[in-house]
């Protein structure tokens, strides 16, 4: 019998199990930088929970979410220095500006580190703090 | 293929009377391929009764799920290590740090052996399973790392219409919905996927596993639940722990017999691994009469 489901990597589902066990507000991206995961805590910020969007391609969750500079402008993706950091291997720290589903903006700091499995990188497991002025 | 259990045992040999009927050695399972290529899933103690055995074969491959003690512990006393002529091929989980060689000479080493790798007499090789399917012999075989503690492969081996699914330290249930989660996210899925036959861990009852959760093995209602999600055709429960007797295993064969119909499962297609018994699964997808000392639940 053939197999018909396209697993995740198991990097990105253990990843996924720690996200749920944590308060911390966290998502998961993939290799494409689809957002293949959000736990209940970044559902609380972004006015909107997974069940209810299910995974979105970059281009779906940037016109969503952004994020904006402190301009207002959106940060492209494949510009955005944590995108930037993340496929080159290192861990990024950033502020930014976001947009929840219901329309507010607001402003948080947000850390990534590459999944690097035994194969290779599979994605980002993405944390975000509350902002604090320097 | 013809599947023949020489070690059904999790986490450490549990000799004597009171499991001698399941038995008591650990994992080690003997696939022969419709053109005799003999693979060996795992080298737990069971590897030893399977070396005599496989005197005249050219070449071996063992495929190693991962590189815990009692699923490489029998390695040394496997015959064909010491017959100058014969080639091993060990397949193993590959690591980010040390190779696979040097990560099994840990064991097969001093103060731990008195006999090193290259001191081996047979012509031995190491490979890191690949991330995408290969060949042995007639056989597709298909490994993708799974939810167990260390870096752990699951194996799907696949013969023209016949597929055995190999997961003998699985703890797929670990922070993930089994019974409504998406299969894309539940471990080991892709691999079991309507598989002909199914080997899992079913280390612990349901009471055991609450005090036991990320020890990387499964509970009987876990197992059950992911075979029936994967819509594997057949079940064989593995990796039996070592302190459960023959006594305790024939209640947990009840208790998952009627779990499993109680799930929808095919009455007569849950059976407990026994040591020494074996199942032939055809390539054209035609039954074989099974081994009578299986116990089918």
């Amino acid at each position: 019998m053939a197999i018909a489901t396209e697993q995740k990597p198991i990097e990105l589902i253990l990843a996924r199990s720690l996200l749920d066990s944590l308060s911390t507000p966290g998502c998961l991206i993939d290799l494409e930088g689809t957002l293949v995961y959000y736990n209940e805590a970044v559902g609380k910020l972004a006015g909107i929970s997974f069940e209810e969007t299910g995974a979105m391609p970059t281009a779906q969750w940037s016109e969503t979410f952004g994020p904006f500079d402190e301009q207002g402008r959106r940060i492209p993706f494949d510009e955005h220095p944590l995108t930037l950091a993340v496929r080159d291997g290192r861990a990024g720290h950033y502020v930014q500006r976001f947009r929840s589903a219901d329309g507010n903006d607001f402003q948080v700091a947000v850390s990534a580190i590459p999944l690097v499995g035994t194969t290779g990188f599979e994605g980002a497991l993405v944390f975000f703090w509350p902002a604090r002025s320097q | 293929m013809k599947i023949r259990i020489w070690g059904a045992r999790g986490s450490i040999p549990a000799p004597g009377p009171r499991t001698a009927r399941y038995g008591g050695n650990t994992s080690c399972v003997q696939v022969t391929l419709s053109d005799g290529s003999v693979l060996v899933l795992d080298a737990g103690s069971g590897i030893r009764d399977l070396g005599p055995t496989c005197a005249d074969a050219e070449r071996i491959h063992i495929l190693l799920t991962h590189l815990h003690l009692d699923h490489i512990q029998g390695l040394l006393f496997f015959a064909p290590f010491f017959q100058p002529e014969t080639k091993i091929v060990i397949w193993g989980p590959p690591s980010p740090g040390r190779s696979l060689r040097d990560r099994i000479a840990r064991y097969l080493s001093a103060p731990l052996s008195p006999i090193e790798i290259r001191s081996l007499p047979a012509k031995v090789s190491f490979r890191e399973c690949p991330a995408d399917e290969w060949e042995i012999g007639p056989a597709r075989i298909r490994a993708a790392p799974v939810s167990h503690r260390g870096p752990t492969l699951g194996f799907r081996i696949s013969e023209g219409a016949a597929s055995l699914c190999y997961l003998p330290d699985h703890e797929p249930a670990l922070g993930v919905p089994l019974a409504d989660g998406d299969p894309a996210w539940i471990s080991g899925f892709a691999l079991a996927e309507r598989c002909s036959l199914l080997l899992h861990d079913c280390q612990y009852t349901d009471e055991e596993y609450p005090a036991r959760v990320g020890w990387g093995h499964s509970r009987l209602s876990d197992t059950l639940l992911f075979a029936r999600r994967s819509e594997a055709e057949r079940v064989l429960l593995f990796h039996h722990d070592p302190l459960h007797t023959d006594a305790e295993l024939d209640l947990l064969q009840r208790r998952a017999g009627e779990h499993w119909v109680a799930l929808g499962g095919p009455p007569g297609e849950l059976a407990m691994a026994i040591e020494g018994s074996e199942i032939q699964l055809r390539a054209d997808g035609a039954r074989h009469a099974d081994d009578p000392r299986l116990a089918r639940s």
